[in-house]
């Protein structure tokens, strides 16, 4: 907390020093995805109703394999009159992983100043080197809600930046790729053949009813059937879910994770291959990460390496 | 600049201090236990040494890791991405440039030290770049590829500053003998010049360990290499002379050293009473040390021994007391007086009979059990008092005699040198005393002995006079406290874990404990008063042929008949001199005759061997058959009976 406030304590002072009400104010779960629960139907497109696939035994993922994820963190620093000003700092990173060793590939940064259009021009010098991004001013300033709009363009700078990494990577290389997350991030994701996004978050779950009962009953080291997630029409993908371990005792989502990949036929082929590859993802165990059930200690190692080396 | 091996890394839990630091480095760093880094920091340069390793993952608890394999033990090596892995080492500051002020060890990069930092970090650049510099090479400093000679310096390893050297180690790897066998070669080459002149005199109390220095040794090509980095000579050394009391036949030598080829610089080590006498000390335990004993050893030193001595109660004729054979018929005139003519009276010129008793006791008790050490003839074959040779080695080869004439050989021999480093008349400035068994000379329990007590003195004040102890034990922690920490430098070997683990070693890591109880023959553990921690140093093998070796190359001779080992000895100083010709001339005479004029002989090297033992010899007094005598008998007559 305190290394958090140190790194952004000469902008705060700036910002202090032409009239704004200096403030610290780190809102739980900063470092996270804003996310909202909901149920959007998707459309089977292997089977003609919900059951599992048992995928086999776990394989080792042959060759090279990359690693992608983003972290983010941000904080109120002032406030403008009513209107929070929110400083935040997103990373994303490319890990490969070459004879079972983790090496770095790809790293950015950005530091982002997100606020009302007119405190940000009045601002100006005092945020030289961060990257200043509006939040829309239809609405009189309002601190929870100015400060949720500045969230989301954080979650989105962030998403960005992921897939810049992505794009630089893929171009250097053309190993497999393992998002943290959807691939719907981007259409050239979507299409990537050698690209799988593994979403960790349950927010937003496929089926309703029934189907749903047994989307989420899926025992360890079973499939969903593959479907056609909802809302992607500008960047179709195709996904199932994957029990990694055992839920029974615990929760219906321990273990659960959705995977994402290329609408295309190939991956409706390689379904199981996939999922055996990931299979043998969970050992190392991700542990003390508490998502240590759904996380790819591959993805954590991104995480610990971008938090470790922040700033 | 050499590319960074690590990063320094500090925590609440493991911080840095002035004198240690943390970090880390990648799994594949050269970085070991002993290894020198360097610390570069803004307006800061820190020099360490690695005292600790450990190695961890991001593993929270074993459990997860069988959790990720099923419970399977075979499927755990598999996992298809090894954990994240840090290698973090612990490093004991050596020094921080600038000194002051003393401050804690900054985050920065680390680098392995190179040859010159290894000299900054060890301060030898205060002994090496002045305009008379005093270091000797002690060996190499390996770690990382690196290979950096290691120096000591002379001030304090030989005086004034500091002195002595005490090295540890488990028996069986020679590697203190070798140790001490290649310092003194690297003394003998590098002592610097105004410091004036060195000899070294070393007991060899077991076997044939020292009994090879000047004959070389076969060494490897590596060795070679070594000696070359160090720029040293791979040479035995070339002024030995061995000095062996004899057998209790009094012509064989005591020594494994006994080959004919060797005899040329193979001396016999023989004391008469006054030699003995001296330190009759040594021969009293702390109970026979009272005022009475004291008073009439100090008498017979002052009046009677090497004196006319007067009395009438004992003989018309003065006495001469010279040999212990002199002495006890001195001692039996004495008790010949009191028993009869002093009408069984106790005492005799104030001595009581007992206390007379008891010195007899003593006294003769060292001439049984030295048989060969003492000499009737009162002449001694000594070392060359006040003609020490600079660069000379003497050995004292005592591994065969009994403990009692040990102890005396040892604390007359040092008594000796300091005496003569006190009158500067021995002949060299500095004299390096060899000692291995300390334990047995200077126990930390037990009595205190004459030669433990002097060998307290020794390491307290001999570096004042130029008199250095060079000591060797298999336990340190059984040795008197107060000699082995007066040693300046201390060495140690392999160690055996128990020695280990005793209190005197509580400031050594756990990682450096383990390393000296695995290191290899050649390497040892150094720590010189420059150096603010404990360093590991690789040498070569001695140039002198080890013991062991050398007893296979020249096996000792035979205990020889008493002619043929007269012969033998005088062929040492004459090589035409044969066995015939040494019968035809001791044939018929008494063996302690043949005895003196051997010694007397072997004292003098006279160029004409032969004739000089004879003439020693004396004039034969030829037998002659007495005519029998007796009764005569009686004449013979008639038998009136018959």
């Amino acid at each position: 907390m305190s290394t958090r406030a140190s790194g952004w304590t000469r902008l705060r002072r700036a910002v202090a020093a032409r009239g704004f009400t200096p403030a610290t104010w780190i809102p739980a779960a900063s470092e996270g995805r804003a996310e909202e629960a909901t149920i959007r139907p998707a459309r089977l497109v292997e089977d003609l109703r919900i059951g599992g696939h048992p995928v086999g035994s776990p394989e080792p993922w042959p060759g090279t394999v990359a690693f992608l994820d983003g972290t983010q963190r941000y904080e109120v620093m002032a406030y403008a009159g009513a209107s929070p000003v929110v400083v935040a700092e997103i990373a994303a990173a490319v890990l490969e992983r070459r004879d079972r060793q983790m090496h770095v590939a790809e790293v950015a940064r950005r530091r982002l100043v997100i606020a009302r259009p007119e405190v940000l021009g009045d601002l100006e010098d005092a945020i030289e080197g961060h990257g200043a991004i509006e939040i829309s001013e239809d609405e009189p300033p309002h601190p929870v809600k100015d400060f949720q709009l500045a969230r989301r363009e954080v979650d989105a700078a962030r998403g960005r930046l992921e897939v810049e990494i992505g794009h630089r990577y893929r171009s250097a290389s053309n190993a497999w790729m393992i998002v943290d997350g959807a691939l719907s991030e981007s259409p050239q994701w979507a299409r990537d053949e050698k690209m799988l996004g593994v979403a960790k978050s349950h927010a937003t779950l496929p089926f309703g009813g029934g189907d749903l009962e047994h989307y989420l009953r899926l025992p360890a080291g079973m499939r969903s059937p593959v479907f056609e997630p909802a809302g992607n029409e500008v960047a179709p993908v195709f996904s199932w879910a994957l029990r990694l371990w055992p839920w029974q005792g615990l929760n219906l989502l321990h273990g659960l994770i959705r995977v994402e990949a290329a609408a295309t036929l190939e991956t409706l082929a390689r379904a199981d291959q996939l999922s055996r590859w990931l299979l043998a993802e969970r050992a190392p165990v991700s542990t003390p990460d508490p998502r240590w059930d759904r996380l790819l200690y591959g993805i954590r190692a991104v995480e610990e390496y971008l938090r470790a080396s922040g700033e | 600049m050499t590319a960074p091996i690590g990063r320094v890394v500090a925590t609440e839990l493991k911080p840095s201090t002035p004198h240690q630091f943390h970090f880390w480095t990648a799994r594949e760093s050269p970085v070991g236990i002993g290894a020198i880094v360097r610390v570069e920091a803004a307006a800061r340069t820190v020099f360490g040494i690695v005292t600790d390793g450990f190695a961890y993952s991001d593993l929270l608890t074993p459990i997860h890791d069988v959790i990720g394999a099923d419970g399977d033990p075979a499927l755990a090596g598999f996992a298809p991405t090894e954990r994240a892995e840090i290698r973090l080492y612990t490093a004991a500051v050596l020094r921080q440039l600038p000194e002051e002020p003393l401050q804690p060890v900054p985050l920065g990069a680390v680098h392995l030290a190179s040859d010159s930092d290894v000299v900054t970090a060890l301060r030898m650049d205060a002994f090496l770049a002045t305009a008379t510099p005093t270091g000797m090479p002690a060996g190499v400093y390996a770690a990382g590829g690196l290979e950096a000679p290691i120096y000591l310096d002379a001030d304090f390893l030989l005086g004034p500053e500091a002195a002595h050297l005490n090295i540890t180690g488990v028996s069986g790897l020679a590697t203190k003998t070798s140790a001490v066998e290649f310092l003194l070669s690297s003394i003998f080459q590098t002592f610097p010049v105004q410091k004036g002149s060195v000899a070294a005199v070393c007991f060899n109390v077991k076997g044939p360990d020292l009994c090879f220095l000047d004959q070389p040794a076969e060494l490897s090509e590596e060795d070679r290499r070594l000696y070359g980095r160090l720029g040293l000579r791979p040479e035995p050394f070339g002024d030995v002379t061995y000095y062996a009391p004899y057998k209790a036949d009094g012509v064989n030598l005591n020594t494994l050293r006994s080959h004919e080829a060797l005899a040329a610089n193979t001396m016999p080590l023989v004391w008469g009473l006054r030699e003995v006498l001296d330190y009759a000390e040594v021969l009293l335990n702390k109970d026979d040390v009272d005022a009475k004993a004291d008073a009439f050893i100090g008498f017979l030193g002052e009046r009677v021994v090497g004196r006319e001595f007067r009395d009438i109660t004992l003989s018309d004729q003065p006495l001469e007391v010279k040999s212990f054979a002199d002495l006890e018929d001195f001692f039996r005139r004495i008790f010949d007086f009191m028993e009869v003519q002093a009408k069984s009276s106790e005492v005799w010129r104030n001595h009581h009979i007992a206390t007379i008793r008891k010195v007899r006791n003593r006294l003769g008790n060292i001439s049984v059990r030295a048989k060969g050490l003492v000499t009737d003839d009162g002449q001694a074959s000594d070392l060359p008092w006040g003609k020490f040779a600079d660069r000379s080695v003497h050995v004292i080869d005592v591994a065969g005699i009994d403990p009692l004439a040990q102890d005396l050989v040892f604390a007359r021999a040092v008594s000796k040198l300091k005496e003569h480093l006190e009158r500067r008349d021995l002949g060299v400035d500095h004299v390096v005393v060899f000692v291995d068994e300390l334990n047995k000379y200077a126990p930390a329990d037990g009595p205190d002995t004459y030669v433990r007590r002097m060998l307290l003195e020794l390491s307290e004040r001999g570096r004042y006079l130029g008199l250095v102890l060079f000591s060797a034990q298999q336990f340190r922690s059984q040795v008197l406290r107060r000699v082995v920490g007066n040693a300046g430098t201390a060495l140690f070997g392999r160690m055996d874990m128990d020695e280990i683990s005793t209190p005197g070693y509580a400031t050594l890591s756990p990682a450096t404990k383990a390393k000296l109880a695995a290191l290899p023959k050649g390497e040892l553990m150094v720590r010189h008063p420059h150096f603010t921690q404990p360093l590991f140093v690789r040498f070569p093998r001695p140039a002198m042929l080890p013991g062991r070796v050398g007893v296979e190359r020249f096996p000792p001779a035979a205990d020889l008949p008493f002619p043929q080992a007269v012969a033998r000895q005088l062929r040492a100083l004459d090589p035409a001199v044969t066995v015939p010709k040494v019968e035809a001339l001791i044939d018929g005479r008494r063996e302690e005759d043949v005895r003196r004029a051997l010694h007397a002989t072997r004292r003098t090297r006279p160029d004409n061997v032969l004739a000089f033992f004879s003439a020693q010899l004396g004039k034969r007094v030829e037998r002659e058959v007495a005519p029998a005598r007796g009764v005569t008998g009686l004449k013979k007559t008639g038998d009136p009976y018959g």
